[in-house]
C-alpha cells in the first residue's frame, strides 16, 4: 500500500459520507445512508490500519468521561439504528478515566456497528473498572459471535472475506495495545453471553 | 488590512453589538421560527431541550468546500441551530468575527491550499482574537487528525473526524456548551488575564471532584503559571501526574522546572517526553527554547528541524527555527523554510511582517542584498502601519549594511527609530535594536534592549527574542543573562522607590519618579498602575489638580484598555471616589 493507494481511499472515504449526508438530509433513505456511512467508516479503518502498520498512530491518553463518551457514541447509532434501545451503564466507572478519546472512539465505533447489525432489540454499551484496569463494553443480544471470531480475537484477518468485521476487530485490538501503562497494556476480548459481548481493558 | 483586523477585534470585545441584536430579533420571529421548528420535528429524534439550546448561539462555519458548506448548514439548521454565519476562507471568517462574538467555531482543518485550521486556531489564539469560552471544533478527515491532535500547543476544545452524523454532531455539542456553560467565569477571568481571579475560581470549582477536574487542575495549573507561583504549579502538575503521566502534564512540570531555575532538569524532562510521545509537538518547541537560551543553538536547531519532520510548522516554530538558522551560519536554511512559507500562506493573515524581517535578514546574511530589499519592499506592500514601518526600516537598514552602503543604513535606521519608542510593540523594538548592533552603535541597542524588558515586565517570548538579538550580536550567553536580568532589578527599584517614597508621605517625588517611568513605559502595568495610585493619594492629601487628575485618568485609562480587571484599578477608583466627596 503506497501513499496514492492511500490517497485515494481517503478520498472514495470522503465522497461516500458526503452521499450519507445527502441521502440522511432526503430523510427517505435511511438504509441506503447507513450503507454508505458504513462503508465509509471501513474505509477509515482501513487508513487507520496503514498508519497502524507504518507505525505512525500514537495515542494520545487524556481524562475522558466515561459517561459522555459513551453518550455520544450512542448518539450516533442511535440515529442509524433507530429500532434499537440503547442502554448505558456508567454505575460502575470509574471517578477518572485515561485513554484517547478519538482512537478508542474509533475501535468502539466498530464494535457498536456490529452489535446493531446483530441487535434483536437493544444494545448496551457499559464501563467500570476491574482489577485495575477500565473495562469498555458493547454488547448485544444477537445470536452472538461464530466461533472462528471468538478464535482468532482480533488477529489480522487471512481472507478477503472475513474483512467485514475482522478488520476493525483486528484495528481496535491495535489501538487498545497501544495504551500501555506501568508495564501494563490494553487488550480485547471476545465472548457469548445472551449475544455477543466486546470489550476493551485499558490500563 | 493586517492589522485592521486585530484593531476592530479588540474593540469588539468590549463593546456592545447591535448588529447582533438586530439580526437575532429578525431570526427569532415569524416564518423563521415557525420553519425552524418543523423541521426539528421532522427529524424526530432531536429532545426539544437541544432546540432551545442551539437556538441561541451563534456559530461560525469555515470549509472551503461548497458542498461540505451547504450539507453543514443543513445539519445545523436541522439541529435547532439559528445564528449561523458560514464562510469559505479565513479572510471571510475574520471579517465576520470583527463583528461578532460566536459562541462556537466549526473550522474545516484542510481550507485549502494556504493557511490550514490549526494555523488559522494558533493566530487566532496567540493575538487573543477569541474568547478562551468560544468553542472551537476542528472537522479533519482522519488522515489529517494526528496533525492536528500534535500541535496540541493550541489545540481545539474538541475533533470532528468525518464523516460524522448529525446525532453525534449534536450530542457532542451538548457537551461541548454544558463545558462551556461550567467554565464561563473561568474562561473569562482568562479573557482579561486576571490569573488571580482564574485560580480563584478553579478553587471553587475543583473541591467538587466533578468530571471537570483534571482540566481544572491543568487550567489552574497554566494560571499559577501566567502568575508567576511556578512552585505551586510544580506541584499540582506532579499531583496529576500521580494519577496518570499524561503529556501536558509532564511539559508542565518541565516548564514549571525551568522557570525555577533547575534548568538541567527541565531539559531531562522535555528529553524524556520527545522520546516517548515522538507526536507531542509542544515538547519540541519546549526543549528548542530551552536549548536555544542556554546558548546551544546548534542543539536547538536540531529539535526543531526533527520536529518539522514529524509535523508541519506552526508558524511560530517556523519563525524560531529560521531565526536560530540564521544566528547559527545556515542562513540558506532559513532562506528556503521561510520563502517556502511565505508562498504557501501568500494573502494570509497569520504572516507577520517579522517573517518578510527574517527573511530579509537571512538574504543580506548571504550578502544577496539586492533580494533582500526586494522582500523588504514586497512587505510594504502588505504592512503599511506604523510599526510595521519601523521592522521594514529596521530590516532594510541591515540589507543596505551587508550591501556597504552605510549612508543609506544610517538613513533607514533614522527612519526606524522616527517613532515613539514607547508605544513600540517589542517585536520591533529589538528589531530596531538589531539594525543598530549591525551599524555598531551598541549603547543605542543596549538601550532599546532594556526598555524591551523593562516596558514587557515577566513576558517570557521578549526575554528570549532580546537573548537572541544580544547573542547573535556576539555577546555571551551569561553577559546576555545578566543585562536581561539587571534591565528586570531596575525597573523592580524604580517601582519600589516610589512606593517607599510615597509611603513615607514624600508624594511629589513619588509621582516624579513614577510618571518619568510610567510615561516611558507605558505596557508596564505595574509601574503605570502605581503612578496613577501616587497621584490618587496625593490629590486626595493635597486637594484637587485638574494637571494631575488628568494624568491619573490618563493612566487608569490605558490601564483599561490593556487589562479592564487589573486589580489596581480598584485601589485607584475608591482614592478617586473619596476625591469627589
Amino acid at each position: 500500500m503506497n501513499d496514492l493507494h492511500a490517497a485515494v481511499i481517503h478520498d472514495v472515504k470522503n465522497q461516500l459520507a458526503e452521499l450519507a449526508l445527502r441521502l440522511g438530509e432526503r430523510g427517505d433513505a435511511q438504509q441506503e445512508m447507513v450503507i454508505a456511512m458504513d462503508a465509509a467508516r471501513r474505509l477509515s479503518e482501513m487508513l487507520l490500519v496503514i498508519r497502524q502498520e507504518a507505525e505512525l498512530l500514537s495515542v494520545n491518553p487524556d481524562s475522558v468521561d466515561t459517561a459522555d463518551f459513551l453518550a455520544i457514541l450512542a448518539a450516533e447509532y442511535r440515529e442509524l439504528f433507530p429500532s434499537l434501545e440503547f442502554d448505558i451503564d456508567t454505575a460502575q466507572a470509574p471517578a477518572f478515566a485515561f485513554f484517547d478519546d478519538a482512537l478508542v472512539r474509533l475501535a468502539l465505533s466498530n464494535a457498536v456497528h456490529n452489535a446493531c447489525r446483530s441487535a434483536r432489540t437493544g444494545v448496551r454499551l457499559a464501563a467500570r473498572e476491574q482489577d485495575g484496569m477500565l473495562v469498555l463494553e458493547v454488547a448485544d443480544d444477537g445470536p452472538g459471535y461464530p466461533d472462528d471470531m471468538l478464535a482468532n480475537m482480533g488477529d489480522m484477518p487471512a481472507s478477503a472475506s472475513a474483512r467485514g468485521t475482522g478488520l476493525g476487530l483486528y484495528l481496535a485490538r491495535k489501538i487498545a495495545e497501544l495504551h500501555r501503562l506501568e508495564g501494563r497494556r490494553g487488550r480485547i476480548a471476545l465472548s457469548n453471553d445472551k449475544g455477543a459481548v466486546f470489550r476493551m481493558f485499558l490500563p | 488590512m493586517h492589522g485592521d483586523y486585530l484593531q476592530q477585534h479588540r474593540q469588539r470585545q468590549f463593546g456592545s453589538n447591535p448588529d447582533m441584536q438586530t439580526a437575532q430579533a429578525v431570526l427569532l420571529t415569524g416564518d423563521a421560527r415557525v420553519r425552524r421548528v418543523r423541521a426539528v420535528l421532522d427529524s424526530g429524534n432531536i429532545a426539544l431541550a437541544t432546540i432551545s439550546q442551539f437556538a441561541d448561539k451563534w456559530v461560525l462555519v469555515i470549509d472551503d468546500m461548497e458542498g461540505m458548506r451547504s450539507q453543514l448548514r443543513m445539519s445545523l439548521t436541522n439541529s435547532g441551530f439559528a445564528k449561523l454565519h458560514i464562510v469559505g476562507s479565513i479572510r471571510e471568517a475574520l471579517e465576520r468575527m470583527a463583528g461578532n462574538r460566536y459562541d462556537v467555531i466549526l473550522c474545516d482543518y484542510s481550507l485549502g491550499e494556504g493557511t490550514d485550521g490549526q494555523q488559522f486556531l494558533e493566530y487566532l489564539r496567540t493575538n487573543d482574537l477569541i474568547s478562551r469560552n468560544t468553542i472551537f471544533v476542528m472537522i479533519t478527515a482522519e488522515q489529517a487528525y494526528e496533525k492536528v491532535v500534535a500541535a496540541s500547543e493550541c489545540a481545539p476544545d474538541d475533533y470532528l473526524l468525518k464523516p460524522f452524523t448529525a446525532g453525534q454532531f449534536n450530542a457532542r455539542l451538548e457537551k461541548l456548551l454544558e463545558r462551556q456553560q461550567f467554565f464561563a467565569a473561568i474562561d473569562k477571568a482568562a479573557d482579561a488575564k486576571d490569573w488571580t481571579r482564574v485560580i480563584a475560581e478553579c478553587d471553587k470549582a475543583l473541591p467538587a471532584k466533578n468530571k471537570y477536574f483534571i482540566e481544572l487542575c491543568k487550567t489552574k495549573a497554566a494560571a499559577l503559571m501566567h502568575a508567576n507561583r511556578p512552585r505551586e504549579a510544580a506541584n499540582l502538575y506532579r499531583d496529576v501526574l500521580a494519577l496518570r503521566p499524561i503529556g501536558w502534564a509532564r511539559l508542565g512540570l518541565a516548564r514549571a522546572l525551568a522557570m525555577l531555575g533547575e534548568k538541567n532538569e527541565a531539559q531531562q524532562l522535555a528529553r524524556e517526553i520527545v522520546a516517548d510521545s515522538p507526536q507531542f509537538m509542544a515538547a519540541y518547541d519546549f526543549l528548542g527554547g530551552q536549548l536555544a537560551s542556554s546558548g546551544d543553538k546548534e542543539a536547538a536547531l536540531g529539535v526543531l528541524q526533527k520536529a518539522g519532520e514529524i509535523s508541519p510548522g506552526t508558524m511560530n516554530r517556523i519563525r524560531e527555527l529560521s531565526t536560530l538558522a540564521v544566528s547559527t551560519g545556515q542562513p540558506e536554511l532559513a532562506e528556503s523554510v521561510m520563502r517556502q512559507t511565505l508562498q504557501k500562506h501568500k494573502y494570509s493573515p497569520v504572516r507577520q511582517v517579522h517573517d518578510y524581517a527574517i527573511l530579509s535578514k537571512a538574504l543580506a546574511t548571504q550578502g544577496k542584498a539586492d533580494e533582500a530589499l526586494s522582500v523588504v519592499a514586497d512587505a510594504r506592500k502588505d504592512f503599511r502601519d506604523e510599526q510595521s514601518d519601523a521592522v521594514l526600516s529596521a530590516t532594510e537598514s541591515i540589507a543596505h549594511r551587508a550591501a556597504g552602503n552605510d549612508e543609506l543604513a544610517e538613513a533607514a535606521l533614522a527612519r526606524a527609530m522616527t517613532g515613539d519608542i514607547g508605544t513600540l510593540p517589542a517585536g520591533a523594538v529589538t528589531a530596531i535594536a538589531d539594525a543598530c548592533f549591525a551599524l555598531g552603535k551598541e549603547d543605542e541597542a543596549n538601550k532599546l534592549l532594556r526598555h524591551a524588558i523593562q516596558n514587557n515586565p515577566e513576558d517570557e517570548t521578549i526575554r528570549n527574542k532580546v537573548h537572541n538579538v544580544l547573542t547573535a550580536a556576539g555577546k555571551e550567553v551569561t553577559e546576555a543573562d545578566a543585562m536581561i536580568e539587571e534591565s528586570t532589578q531596575e525597573i523592580i527599584r524604580i517601582n519600589n522607590d516610589g512606593v517607599r517614597k510615597a509611603e513615607a508621605g514624600q508624594f511629589d517625588e513619588a509621582v516624579e519618579l513614577l510618571c518619568e517611568a510610567a510615561d516611558r513605559l507605558p505596557n508596564n502595568l505595574q509601574i503605570v498602575g502605581n503612578a496613577a495610585l501616587v497621584i490618587a493619594l496625593q490629590l486626595v492629601r493635597n486637594g484637587n489638580d485638574p494637571k494631575l487628575l488628568a494624568q491619573c485618568l490618563r493612566y487608569r485609562d490605558a490601564i483599561i484598555v490593556k487589562a479592564p480587571d487589573y486589580p489596581k484599578l480598584a485601589q485607584i477608583d475608591s482614592q478617586l471616589r473619596q476625591l469627589n466627596k
